[in-house]
């Protein structure tokens, strides 16, 4: 089965180029703009990879890993996206989680060897 | 204005009116400054945030087709290619001034000081710009500093200073030149540090020595200037510097070289 991974990420220029990234890349992409939608998709079908921007539409990105904790669903590894690295909020997703945390717009290369790196 | 209108209580009275009453509208005036500097400011914060994410898309667009992942480019395809990603990565990283400037500006910035040695931060730089010195056949070298004490100050602001100053003595310093790090302590207990960062680059003339700290501000505006930024550069330097309770100047001379200097104190607050 493919490994799936799931964008968070509110905006749709982002999610079409990442999207055409994962599924070249050979993973099942699935998609979600809000907490809300996230929480339902990540707790329909297992989740391999969760890529999570933090600040979303309705909400905190960081609270879709404690709705996915509750539901038993988290994902086998999620990687916090922020627009800046302050140390403060690379604790707190560190603290809520997150396997780590990387600043945008990460280099593709990067992202891909990130995610083989955290499924291994 | 003579003695007997000065003891007027009638025309004291009203000069005071006056006087109060012209304090108000000055008042009102800074206050109306404020909340449009506040307003531009957020303006600014705004518009930085919302550039950098269609940009993002367009770099990811780019490495995308870069990489081969939908077909093979040829050569020259893979060179106009390359030519979106540098030129997105650019442009990225000059909103990026504009955010840390946004934030430095509007006292957004709180120092996350912890101890650390400051040679390694400046031989982590220097790596970091290697290959951009390389390209022009330019050599960054750290001239002392092996028995430093360790300072007490925000690890990440004092590297985007030393950043700062050596991209820019890259920048300006012609192919074959020379960048250096070098370090003194000063004071009565030589409990101030000094850093500078020299080159022996194009200079900068003895009239715009301060002009090069102020925002926006560029020695040469024109549309045609060789050297393209946000001119925020060294604004940020000096805010950041200036946080920590140091100095930062400039020393040159045209043709010559520039030398910029900055202070860090050296003792560690040890009650913190």
């Amino acid at each position: 089965m493919k490994t799936r991974i799931l964008i968070v990420e509110d905006s749709p220029l982002v999610t079409d180029a990442f999207s055409v990234l994962f599924t070249e890349a050979g993973y099942d992409v699935d998609v979600a703009a809000t907490v809300a939608d996230a929480v339902e998709r990540g707790s329909e079908k297992p989740v391999d990879v969760m890529l999570l921007d933090l600040s979303l539409p309705d909400g905190d990105g960081l609270e879709i890993m404690e709705a996915l904790r509750q539901r038993a669903c988290l994902p086998r590894a999620t990687l916090a996206m922020t627009g800046h690295s302050d140390a403060k909020s690379r604790r707190s997703c560190l603290e809520a989680g997150c396997a780590d945390v990387l600043v945008k717009p990460v280099p593709i290369s990067e992202l891909l060897r990130q995610i083989e790196r955290h499924l291994a | 204005m003579t003695m007997t209108e000065q003891l007027d209580p009638a025309a004291l009275q009203q000069r005071v009116r006056a006087l109060e009453s012209q304090a108000k509208e000055a008042q009102r005036a800074i206050d109306d400054l404020k909340s449009r500097d506040a307003l531009k400011t957020q303006f600014l914060s705004n518009i930085s945030h919302d550039l950098r994410t269609p940009l993002a898309a367009i770099i990811t667009h780019a490495e995308i087709l870069r990489e081969g992942m939908l077909g093979e480019l040829t050569p020259k395809q893979r060179d106009s290619v390359t030519g979106i990603v540098s030129g997105g990565q650019q442009l990225l990283d000059m909103i990026d001034e504009i955010l840390t400037y946004v934030r430095t500006a509007s006292d957004q910035v709180n120092l996350a000081r912890s101890e650390f040695n400051i040679t390694e931060l400046v031989d982590q730089v220097r790596l970091l710009n290697q290959a951009l010195a390389a390209r022009k056949r330019l050599t960054i070298e750290r001239l002392n500093g092996d028995n430093l004490p360790p300072i007490y100050a925000d690890r990440d602001k004092i590297k985007h200073v030393l950043a700062n100053l050596i991209g820019n003595a890259i920048k300006f310093t012609p192919e074959g030149g020379r960048v250096w790090v070098s370090f003194s302590r000063r004071g009565k207990k030589e409990d101030e540090l000094v850093v500078e960062v020299g080159d022996n680059g194009r200079g900068i003339a003895r009239d715009h020595f301060e002009l090069v700290f102020r925002e926006f501000a560029q020695v040469d505006a024109s549309p045609s200037r060789p050297h393209h930024g946000t001119g925020l550069g060294l604004a940020i330097a000096r805010k950041l510097v200036e946080l920590h309770s140091g100095r930062i100047w400039v020393e040159s001379e045209l043709g010559k070289g520039s030398r910029f200097f900055f202070t860090l104190p050296l003792d560690i607050p040890r009650d913190q």
